[in-house]
């Protein structure tokens, strides 16, 4: 289920997209929360635009990796909650594998001289 | 929730069409994430005002950020579509005049158009079913010397035989005959028109019967058992389609006939009820005893390879060497012309047809430049909104879009209106169509290429004529629209030239319709003209056709008419009553004649009539000379004549007085109830009544009692105080108190029948003509009040400074008039020059009025200037009540 726009090299909105399957694996969350996340475990390295989150997002949901569902938030605020489907859990396992296996072969290629 | 493309592709499709929720939603998603990073900003530290105002800087720009969402989820080429189009509805609805404008001139052009083509084509190029029809040839004798001549295309048994058995050129050879067909159906006695038909004919049109079969070559043989084959027409009308009636035996003529099959309705062969097998022999003898031997029609198929030429040069070799064989039959100098099938039946309506095809044509090319003409015009006043709109950031081809959008739905309006004036204006035409022009079998529909083609050139027209503004907004230059108000001259002075040479074009054609039918209409009116030399008003006409077994005779065919006459003159409204053998304007058997005592060179021919005393005074002819018979003479048969002045003038110059001159009648000896010596002696001389039609000239022609012999079909007139058809009930009545046996056909008005005879084809040229004239002339109309409303509003400027600086307002007056003229004026100069030069083409179908006729052209052009001036009233009253000081701020 490969999005045909989506060329071999074009990691930057594969990458997005995986961190943000990585973010909702242990559960659902609105998509600040999403930004939060990704902000924290990468130590403050990482830094997600909100103008490239949401349409992201939006796109997952399209393809069916992500579900959504509207609910109440802790502040008593209207918000989107995104979960993962089946079809995205999977999809996380093959693109972290597959990041895993290239990121490995650069650091190889790196370091040799 | 459905996955995969098709999944992905609805939900977009749903978020395209109930997009608010989406953008609800989204406002929502964003709204959320702003405050909760506001929350973060104050727990850590910012003030409330500030913690928002980060917050909703770090989001960015709102406005992208939810566009670019709501591109994933929605088609956006689908809502621009959709806005395009509203907007477009907008902006119609808003120049209401001119949409109405471009629509009614799109609907006129493909209406028009589309239900002649489909006429056209069903009538000239498709009008028969059967395959290869196109190759279906008739033979005809023309007399050499007489170039009006119409020509023999009937044919003796013999000499039909000898051409199909001579001939190398036809693969097939059929003939036909007519023959009146008496049935016996329920308690009363109808008359079916029977058609006569040889071996092969079935073969010939190969078209398989609906049930039943056809007639094979057994049944054509003289002792196999009577059958007979039904026609489409009749099978519903007598006998109520009934499937069971196929193998039943009827009583046709007297004799009992099998009916073996019912043809399709697109076999029409003749136009006949039922189909007899006859196979013709030399011995020329009549199909039923006391009767004419038939006459047939011969209908050859051409060989494959054969050209119409070769058939031409055999069939003159053959029909020399028959000439010599029956002489009588040929004209001493005869040329042999082959004619197709279609010709044959169509003839002169194919000119009719031909010149319909030219003017709608040209009212197409009229609605085609109106059209663009109106787009242009507007497409200029929008100029300075395209270039606005460009500004703002619009691309070249969202403009264009637009535009188009624009286009297509004066396109699919127009379209609409169009075919279904098609469809009206055909079912009227089919209406019009005289029944005798065309071929029984031709169905009209609408053609669907035809109506295809039509659609085609209607939503090529706007959005060709629409892209040319699209095209200029998008340039580069948008400062001068802008800057422009409107001030300067109308467009640039390249424009406006082409806009003016749109309407001389139209002005041109319009005129040339409109001299055509004005041309039409004349030589109609001459035709209505044209005295007859009898009054038809008041006068009922029925043919009637007794059954041949009974009477053959003289006595016996008087013994019917004379107690009908007399019962039919005591019916309560009747003046007078007549029998007759024929039919003005049309009239009579040909014959040889011969006065006593003179001696002459050339052959001396005359038509004769059978009638009644009562004859000339039903139908007004005057006498001029002796009189008329009277009721004793005709009771006795006695030898006595009646002559027409062109028969005297022709016969009997040098003062010789016409009455007491004796007449034979020779054609009367070959009659089946033969009249032995058939001399007559002249008593009176009658007024000339038309007898070959009313265009051509009036033949000599004898008038002779009915009673003389018994043969030849008869019928009786009657004249009537009050509307003749109501007394058609009584009439029936009387006929079959006189004999039950005896069937009533081609009842109607004398009017009428002269109507069919003679008007109705020359009535549906013109007035086919004359609705398209008009229409042409509407259009005009359009064009001309468009261009120069158009031009008088953007010259309001310019108007203005003029009469600030002193001109008046007849001044403005004179200039908007001055548009609209001069643009008039060259059209009708080019429409005349076109007029005279087509005068050829439309002279064929004129009778008695040049296709250079003065007056008519002159009217036309008179009338084209009026139409000019009133175009131009509205715009000139605006021009005439422009207040100088609003002109001069006017934008």
């Amino acid at each position: 289920m490969a999005d045909k726009k989506e060329q071999p090299g074009d990691l930057l909105q594969g990458t997005l997209d995986l961190l943000i399957l990585k973010s909702l694996a242990s559960g659902a969350m609105h998509g600040y929360g999403v930004a939060e996340w990704i902000h924290e475990s990468s130590q403050d390295v990482l830094r997600v635009e909100e103008g490239a989150l949401y349409p992201a997002l939006h796109r997952l949901e399209l393809r069916g990796l992500l579900s959504a569902e509207w609910g109440t938030s802790d502040n008593n605020r209207r918000a989107k909650f995104y979960s993962l489907t089946a079809a995205g859990r999977k999809r996380l396992l093959q693109e972290t594998e597959y990041w895993q296996r290239m990121s490995g072969a650069i650091a190889r290629v790196l370091q040799t001289a | 929730m459905a996955t995969g493309r098709l999944g992905k592709f609805l939900q977009r499709l749903r978020a395209s069409v109930s997009s608010r929720q989406v953008d609800r939603d989204l406002d929502d998603e964003l709204a959320f994430h702003v405050a909760k990073r506001a929350e973060k900003n104050r727990d850590a530290g910012m003030e409330e005002a500030e913690a928002r105002y980060a917050a909703q800087r770090q989001l960015g720009n709102t406005t992208l950020l939810k566009e670019r969402t709501r591109e994933v989820r929605v088609f956006t080429w689908l809502e621009t579509l959709w806005r395009d189009f509203t907007y477009a509805l907008r902006a119609l609805r808003h120049s209401p005049g001119f949409a109405a404008m471009a629509i009614a001139t799109l609907a006129l052009g493909i209406g028009s158009s589309t239900a002649i083509f489909s006429v056209i084509h069903n009538v000239l190029i498709e009008p028969f079913a059967y395959p290869d029809a196109n190759r279906f040839m008739t033979v005809e004798i023309h007399d050499a010397t007489r170039s009006g001549d119409a020509g023999r295309a009937e044919y003796s048994a013999p000499e039909f035989l000898d051409y199909v058995e001579k001939n190398h050129v036809f693969d097939l050879a059929i003939a036909d005959a007519s023959e009146d067909v008496l049935f016996q159906v329920g308690g009363g006695v109808e008359r079916l028109h029977g058609v006569l038909c040889t071996p092969n004919t079935f073969e010939f049109f190969g078209l398989a019967p609906l049930i039943g079969r056809a007639m094979q070559p057994d049944d054509y043989e003289p002792d196999a058992p009577p059958t007979f084959v039904l026609g489409y027409k009749a099978w519903m009308s007598h006998f109520g389609g009934d499937p069971t009636v196929v193998g039943q035996t009827y009583v046709l003529n007297g004799t009992a006939r099998t009916l073996i099959g019912v043809m399709p309705r697109r076999f029409g062969w003749g136009d006949g009820d039922v189909f007899l097998p006859v196979k013709p022999t030399r011995e020329e003898r009549a199909f039923v005893a006391g009767e004419f031997p038939p006459v047939w029609y011969l209908m050859g198929h051409l060989k494959p390879g054969v050209t119409v030429a070769q058939a031409q040069a055999d069939l003159t070799v053959i029909a020399n060497q028959l000439s010599k064989v029956y002489p009588k039959s040929y004209p001493p100098h005869f040329l042999v012309k082959i004619v197709s099938a279609t010709d044959m039946v169509v003839g002169n309506f194919r000119t009719t047809l031909y010149l319909t095809l030219g003017a709608v044509a040209l009212l197409l090319l009229i609605s085609c430049a109106n059209l663009a003409n109106l787009m242009l015009a507007r497409a200029t006043a929008r100029e300075k909104e395209f270039a606005v709109r460009a500004a703002l950031g619009a691309s070249r081809w969202r403009l264009i879009r637009q535009l188009m959008v624009e286009s297509l739905i004066l396109s699919v309006c127009g379209g609409a209106v169009g075919i279904g004036l098609a469809a009206v204006g055909l079912n009227s035409i089919v209406a019009l169509i005289p029944p005798v022009t065309i071929p029984a079998e031709t169905e009209i529909t609408m053609n669907l290429p035809v109506l295809l083609f039509a659609v085609a050139v209607a939503m090529l027209t706007p959005m060709i004529f629409g892209l040319v503004p699209a095209l200029r907004a998008a340039r580069n230059d948008l400062e001068r629209p802008l800057r422009d108000s409107g001030k300067g001259a109308s467009g640039t002075a390249r424009q406006g030239r082409f806009r003016d040479a749109v309407i001389v074009c139209e002005v041109a054609l319009s005129f040339t319709l409109l001299v055509g039918a004005g041309l039409l209409m004349r030589s109609f009116l001459a035709l209505r003209d044209v005295s007859i030399g009898m009054r038809p008003d008041h006068v009922l006409v029925t043919r009637l056709p007794l059954p041949s077994e009974r009477y053959q005779t003289a006595q016996q065919l008087t013994s019917f008419y004379r107690p009908l006459l007399g019962r039919l003159r005591d019916l309560p409204g009747v003046i007078d009553v007549a029998e007759t053998s024929a039919l003005p304007p049309y009239g009579g058997f040909p014959t040889d004649v011969e006065i006593a005592g003179l001696v002459h060179k050339e052959k001396w021919q005359a038509l004769f009539q059978l009638c009644s005393e009562g004859y000339f005074s039903v139908l007004h002819i005057d006498v001029k000379d002796g009189r008329a018979f009277n009721a004793a003479e005709v009771n006795d048969a006695r030898r006595v004549a009646v002559v027409n002045q062109t028969f005297v003038r022709r016969y009997l110059v040098e003062g010789r007085a016409a009455i007491g001159q004796r007449v034979r009648v020779s054609d009367l000896e070959n009659f089946p109830d033969r009249v032995a010596e058939p001399w007559f002696e002249i008593i009176g001389v009658v007024g000339d009544v038309r007898n070959q039609g009313l265009q051509q000239p009036v033949q000599p022609e004898m008038w002779l009692p009915y009673t003389v012999t018994g043969s030849g079909q008869r019928g009786v007139l009657v004249r009537t105080a009050n509307d003749p058809m109501a007394l058609m009930g009584l009439v029936r009545r009387e006929v079959w108190a006189v004999d039950r046996s005896v069937a009533l056909t081609y009842t109607g008005t004398m009017e009428n029948y002269i109507h069919l005879q003679s008007y109705a084809g020359p009535q549906f040229g013109f007035v086919l003509m004359t609705v398209f004239a008009s229409v042409g002339l509407l259009l005009v109309t359009i064009g001309v009040y468009s261009v120069v409303a158009y031009a008088t509003a953007r010259r309001t400027h310019e108007i203005g400074i003029r009469m600030a600086l002193g001109a008046t307002r007849s001044d403005a007056l004179k200039l908007v008039l001055g548009m609209g003229l001069r643009v008039i004026g060259v059209g009708v100069v080019i429409g005349l020059a076109a007029s005279l030069a087509l005068s050829r083409v439309l002279a064929s179908a004129l009778w008695q009025v040049s296709a250079r006729d003065p007056l008519t052209i002159a009217s036309v052009a008179v009338l084209l200037l009026g139409i000019g001036v009133m175009a131009c009233v509205v715009p000139a009253r605006r021009a005439t009540s422009i207040e100088p000081t609003l002109a001069l701020r006017h934008d």
